[in-house]
């Protein structure tokens, strides 16, 4: 077993370091006597359970960018705007940076998280030309942004709390915001669940081969 | 079984001799510089401090209005729970839950379990759930998104500037106000240090 944790690591010395307190304990231990919380090696199973979060992710990924995020009623005229759509109109209206705020939030954070932890799950099981520090911080920075992209929602949250001026100005949120929301929480819990430590061991195929 | 001369690097799991670090100093993975542990004897009265005053702010931003909208002449005022409440009765009943917990309540619920933390700690009394209080405090915190919706709040602004006179209320500087203490109060919290706390001097030597 141990020949598959990386050089130097507690795993490798036969002791584990719990997650939840950071107490290091024999691996013989089922609970951490400081907080008792179970104690793994690694976080079992992590890599299936990141994968499985994303890929929900991934698949309301798309209702989100489809479905409006905000329904607008102006003088009976009614428009949806998806989150695309919504940054297309800022650009026009000419407030630029925050179209570029809105853009960043909304667009490239999801997509960066979405690259990097498939890219990280596809390390952990293949192996890769990367060097683990810069997996670490990959991860570190997945861990950073994911938060970040909850502005449009709180954005729809406070327009549609403002603006109630019946039907001469009007906010309803869409039924994308929910999709959107949803994204955001699975990827915030898949980058949860993914256990840093893995990178920094043998790759998984390579000890199904090894076997 | 419990090998209190080590700790190991939560990013790389790295076995490390535990760090004997000195005021203000902090220790990293010299592998993978994830930050292991920081010591500040200071730590706990700094951490009080800045808990309840963020406290009383979230208090105050709760009490005042938020923003005002006017429209020629057409008004509308929101307090802070009312950026959540609307939602509720748009039919977005678990977005408004989303929301107002992450807005409001749990910040005040990290908040208040670290201030109930630090008192168990100050009064030495002994509480079996102690030790769950501090993991919960740990879990709750990415869910905590007091500085998103603040730059959500200023994204809105931004876009309602150009079509109506917006109006700053008593509870927006009182919440930007929170936001600071709050994000100090993050940046103090130590994991492996307040572990120690709850250990009392049986770990304390080692870390």
């Amino acid at each position: 077993m141990s020949v598959y944790y990386n050089q130097g690591s507690a795993a490798a010395a036969g002791l584990v370091s719990c997650t939840e307190c950071g107490l290091v304990a024999s691996n013989k231990l089922p609970k951490c006597p400081r907080c008792n919380a179970r104690l793994h090696a690694r976080s079992p199973h992590s890599l299936q359970i990141t994968l499985a979060l994303l890929i929900t992710a991934l698949v309301l990924f798309i209702p989100a960018n489809l479905l409006p995020m905000m329904v607008t009623e102006q003088l009976g005229e009614v428009e949806h705007n998806t989150i695309i759509g919504g940054i297309i109109l800022l650009w026009q209206e000419g407030s630029q940076p925050i179209a570029i705020v809105v853009f960043i939030a909304s667009v490239i954070v999801p997509v960066i998280k979405f690259i990097i932890l498939f890219f990280l799950c596809y390390c952990a099981a293949f192996g890769s030309a990367l060097s683990a520090k810069t997996r670490v911080n990959l991860y570190r920075l997945t861990e950073l942004i994911g938060r970040w992209s909850m502005v449009d929602i709180f954005v729809v949250a406070v327009l549609v709390a403002l603006i109630h001026l019946d039907h001469l100005l009007n906010v309803e949120p869409g039924n994308g915001t929910i999709a959107f929301a949803g994204v955001i929480i699975l990827t915030m819990f898949a980058a949860n669940a993914f256990d840093p430590r893995i990178l920094w061991d043998q790759p998984l195929t390579k000890r199904i081969n090894n076997k | 079984m419990i090998r209190t001369e080590y700790v190991a690097c939560g990013h790389c799991d790295l076995l490390l001799d535990a760090p004997k670090i000195t005021e203000g100093q902090f220790a990293m993975c010299p592998r993978c510089g994830h930050k292991v542990s920081r010591l500040r004897n200071k730590l706990m009265s700094q951490l009080t401090a800045f808990s309840i005053t963020a406290l009383i702010l979230l208090g105050l931003a709760n009490t005042f209005n938020f923003i005002t909208f006017n429209l020629n002449g057409n008004i509308s005022e929101i307090t802070l729970w009312q950026s959540a409440l609307d939602l509720y009765f748009d039919q977005y009943k678990y977005l408004a839950v989303v929301v107002f917990m992450a807005i409001t309540v749990l910040p005040a619920i990290v908040i208040g379990l670290l201030l109930f933390f630090i008192a168990m700690i100050k009064l030495n009394l002994r509480w079996q759930g102690l030790s769950n209080v501090l993991r919960l405090i740990f879990g709750l915190m990415p869910w905590a998104m007091a500085e998103v919706f603040l730059v959500g709040v200023l994204v809105s602004l931004v876009k309602l500037v150009t079509i109506a006179q917006m109006g700053l209320g008593w509870s927006f500087w009182a919440y930007g106000l929170f936001c600071l203490c709050y994000a100090k109060v993050l940046s103090l919290l130590d994991r492996y240090q307040m572990w120690s706390w709850l250990e009392g001097n049986r770990y304390n030597d080692a870390l």
